[in-house]
């Protein structure tokens, strides 16, 4: 299945008004940034405890 | 330095870790409400929607909707703890505390009864009978719930600072969205079961806390969460979804549509928020306590509204800056309190 056109535009119309550029990606790289950090700091939490 | 002083700066460093791990669990659930959100408007659960809407209504569209959703975040955040399994090495020990069962996985899979399809249903529940600032404002209030049980069941202890910061963070929380539930308590139109569904949310969440609490003491976080969301799964792939497609609902059919590009790497995203904010969430109980992880991770009200503000540009009223400083209070009060005074995180 594919989106429809009307899927596709209520899925754009969200990041429309965003104050930031790209917004539709960047939600995605802000989420893998904090996700690496927490595994990161869960690795360091392993070694340390 | 003598062996004092090195507990009390061991017991520091595990007071900061906790609350590290506490404000994770708020950023990443706020961050869930963006690919929880926008996967509404997605295919195919916009079409099963608007099928189920035709014949039972909006509110119960959105409840049948809802479960099929949460049964993929389900789905996804299982993935996601097995990555985060994998990078931590601890496949070994989720073996181990799988057949461990009475000792063990037992409150990890009663922790995922209150969590799931008591929790998050009365959430959704909420949302579809009254609204979405109730329904938010009512899950607020689980810490309140989970700190108390955690007293009551294991005599956790929790100081007037970290109950003063809880309330704190309770009441910012309230007002941030205080706006949205004037207006929809005010609309007249509120059916009861909207306000039972906002109690399981927050009797729900408080109860899964104070039971992770007691599994956690002989199980580890990473672990044990795994479990938990395994049981959850049961829940909603093993019971919920097949009772549902009996009734007539065309469970099935939308879920074997869902493999589609953009729909699988919003569920993905949303996966991997739930998942890491819940590993973090149950990691800061043994270190911080049960009542203090939930009211740090009650921020979440905050950061959710922070980045619906800059990703979809939704502009925040003032109640929303009023409650944000509450919130901030809040959690300086917990923040701020005596090493000391967390030495022992249960009663003698």
């Amino acid at each position: 299945m594919v989106q429809t056109e009307a899927a596709m535009e209520a899925y754009n119309a969200y990041w429309m008004n965003s104050p930031l550029p790209a917004a539709d990606v960047l939600w995605m790289v802000v989420i893998l940034i904090v996700a690496i950090l927490a595994l990161w700091q869960a690795r360091t939490f392993v070694s340390q405890f | 330095m003598d062996l004092q002083s090195l507990k009390k700066q061991e017991n520091q460093r595990r007071i900061r870790k906790g609350f590290m791990w506490a404000l994770f669990c708020a950023i990443l659930w706020g961050l869930w409400y963006i690919p929880g959100t926008v996967v509404w408007v997605l295919n195919p659960f916009d079409e099963m929607y608007a099928e189920i809407a035709a014949t039972n209504g909006d509110g119960m569209s959105l409840i049948i909707t809802a479960v099929l959703i949460t049964a993929f975040n389900a789905l996804t955040v299982i993935l996601a703890l097995m990555v985060w399994n994998g990078v931590l090495g601890k496949f070994g020990e989720m073996k181990r505390t799988l057949k461990e069962f009475n000792p063990c996985s037992k409150w990890f899979f009663l922790a995922s009864i209150f969590g799931g399809p008591i929790a998050i249903l009365g959430s959704f529940i909420a949302m579809g009978f009254v609204g979405g600032a109730f329904a938010a404002v009512a899950a607020l209030m689980y810490p309140v719930v989970g700190s108390i049980l955690a007293s009551k069941w294991y005599g956790e202890k929790i100081s007037k600072r970290a109950f003063a910061g809880i309330i704190f963070i309770i009441i910012g929380g309230i007002t941030i969205f205080g706006g949205g539930l004037l207006n929809e308590i005010g609309a007249g139109n509120v059916v009861w079961i909207g306000y039972i569904g906002g109690l399981m949310a927050a009797v729900g969440w408080g109860i899964e806390g104070a039971i992770a609490g007691k599994g956690l003491d002989i199980a580890e976080p990473d672990v044990g969460l795994t479990l938990r969301f395994l049981g959850e799964n049961i829940i909603w792939w093993v019971i919920a979804v097949p009772i549902l497609a009996i009734l007539g609902f065309p469970m099935f059919k939308y879920a074997l549509m869902v493999f589609e590009p953009l729909t699988m790497l919003v569920l993905v995203f949303a996966g991997i928020t739930f998942g890491f904010c819940y590993v973090t969430w149950y990691k800061s109980f043994p270190l911080i306590g049960v009542g203090r992880g939930q009211g740090i991770g009650n921020l979440y009200g905050l950061f959710a509204v922070v980045f619906i503000a800059l990703f979809f540009g939704d502009i925040p009223s003032w109640t929303i800056l009023v409650g944000g400083a509450l919130c901030l209070i809040g959690s300086s009060v917990m923040f701020s309190e005596d090493a000391g005074q967390l030495e022992s995180l249960r009663g003698e």
